[in-house]
């Protein structure tokens, strides 16, 4: 990442040198202007100019593809990465997942095993009771981690149907609608009327969204807004979710999809949400984005592409039954 | 679209006679039942597309009879339904396998809408495990 950002400060020197240059050329051109004067001149100077403008226009150019190519590189680093740790992470849970299944299970027996005994002859009943029922409340957390993992890394196929994104959306807005109330957080709609049909996986869509939803309230905590928005960009069907929260550091902006990666008290969030959405976009042949200052708030962009020829079939087959 | 069967769990008993009824009266063949308990122990011998799921029963919830449900039929879909939407169950449902949500009280002409989404999202997804067998 480091590499890559050093290369595009170069970029930027260079494209420096080269407008430098163009100037250079105009300057040098004035004396010749006064020397020859006339014709001869002005068209050395609108010679000059000319040139100015185009190596402008060009290292504009240059820059541009430069930046659009930086980015690409970081998208693409960014999912290699999170499909390589996807891979290491899921090999973990399958093999952790196993043991967890027998330690429930025994310590179900023993429950049951204690159901049996009697107090008065066995002291600190009680007590054990206690202490398994604690095993089994961590055998429970540890469960619902790999089940995250496992779903995290999960190959399935998507289902394609349509969808109207905009009732998807809102649909999602409705569930956390009243808890943000309750916490005078507002939720801001501002749907794009009339979108056309979306094919996608609408359950899996959901998820994204309420995922997003719920992390913006988190961010707001009290007091503040929560925007969704839909509309058609060039890239697409787009959702943006913002909110008016503490905003993300800028050295974590690189982190936020990594599985793992949490911000929260240890315990209160496993840091797999953002990479499971992160996952399922890409599934959908989408991507997501997010922009932020710190304390000025977050914004978590998908872009979904418009739907393409083998969706329409797998839906009209569906639909012909 | 061929026939399909619905399965509807809530413990108010009004709720579910009426959206049975309702469902039934659109050619749709809705059963009801009031619990989670009932709701397995019907699914250990019959089979059901779709299924309408309260969150909030007493007893064994919404989200843990989902869970079972997922775990016996998985290619069945289920509807939560919800009166006092809870952010955190909502996300639980959602990552357990759940369709959609809907707030009560349900509009029957959405909750259809949304049932037929359903059962077509089961056929696609039964359509997929046998091109797979024929494959495989």
């Amino acid at each position: 990442m480091v590499s890559m950002l050093e290369r595009f400060n170069l970029h930027e020197k260079a494209g420096l040198r080269d407008n430098l240059a163009a100037v250079l050329m105009a300057l040098l051109a004035l004396p010749l202007w006064l020397k020859a004067g006339g014709v001869y001149g002005a068209a050395a100077l609108a010679l000059a100019c000319l040139s100015f403008i185009r190596t402008h226009h060009l290292v504009e150019r240059i820059r541009a593809a430069e930046r659009q190519k930086c980015r690409l590189d970081q998208e693409l680093i960014q999912s290699q990465k999170l499909a390589s740790i996807g891979v290491f992470a899921s090999g973990i849970a399958h093999e952790i997942n196993n043991p967890i299944a027998i330690i429930g299970q025994e310590a179900q027996w023993i429950k049951h095993v204690m159901k049996g005994l009697d107090p008065q002859v066995c002291k600190g009943l009680p007590e054990m009771e206690d202490s398994l029922q604690e095993v089994l409340n961590q055998v429970n957390r540890c469960r619902e981690i790999t089940h995250k993992l496992l779903d995290f890394a999960r190959k399935k196929d998507p289902l394609i149907q349509a969808a109207d994104l905009n009732r998807l959306v809102d649909d999602m807005a409705r569930l956390v609608e009243r808890e943000a109330v309750s916490r005078n957080i507002k939720i801001l709609r501002n749907y794009q009327p009339e979108l056309p049909p979306l094919f996608t996986d609408p359950p899996l869509m959901r998820q994204v969204v309420l995922n997003l939803l719920n992390n913006a309230m988190q961010a707001v905590d009290r007091d503040g807004a929560v925007t969704v928005a839909t509309r058609m960009s060039e890239k697409g069907f787009e959702v943006r979710v913002s909110d008016t929260g503490c905003g993300i550091p800028a050295e974590d902006l690189n982190r936020i999809f990594d599985p793992f990666f949490t911000t929260k008290p240890q315990g209160k969030g496993t840091g797999l949400g953002l990479s499971i959405c992160h996952g399922i976009v890409t599934k959908l042949g989408g991507s997501i984005a997010v922009e932020s200052e710190k304390g000025e708030g977050a914004t978590f962009t998908i872009h979904l592409p418009e739907d393409n020829e083998s969706h329409v079939c797998k839906s009209q087959s569906a639909d012909s039954r | 679209m061929k026939d399909f069967r619905v399965l509807i769990v809530d413990d108010e008993p009004d709720f579910l006679e009426t959206i049975v009824k309702r469902l039934k009266k659109r050619k749709i063949d809705a059963s009801g039942v009031s619990s989670g308990k009932e709701a397995l122990a019907l699914l250990e011998a019959q089979v059901f597309d779709v299924v309408v799921l309260d969150v909030r029963m007493p007893g064994m919830d919404g989200i843990e009879t989902l869970r079972e449900m997922k775990r016996m039929r998985p290619v069945m879909e289920v509807i939560m339904l919800t009166g006092h939407a809870s952010v955190e169950s909502g996300m639980q449902g959602m990552q357990l396998g759940a369709f959609d949500y809907m707030m009560k009280p349900a509009d029957i002409d959405e909750l259809l809408e949304k049932i037929r989404q359903a059962y077509q999202r089961k056929s696609l997804h039964e359509d997929r495990l046998k091109e797979d067998k024929i494959i495989g």
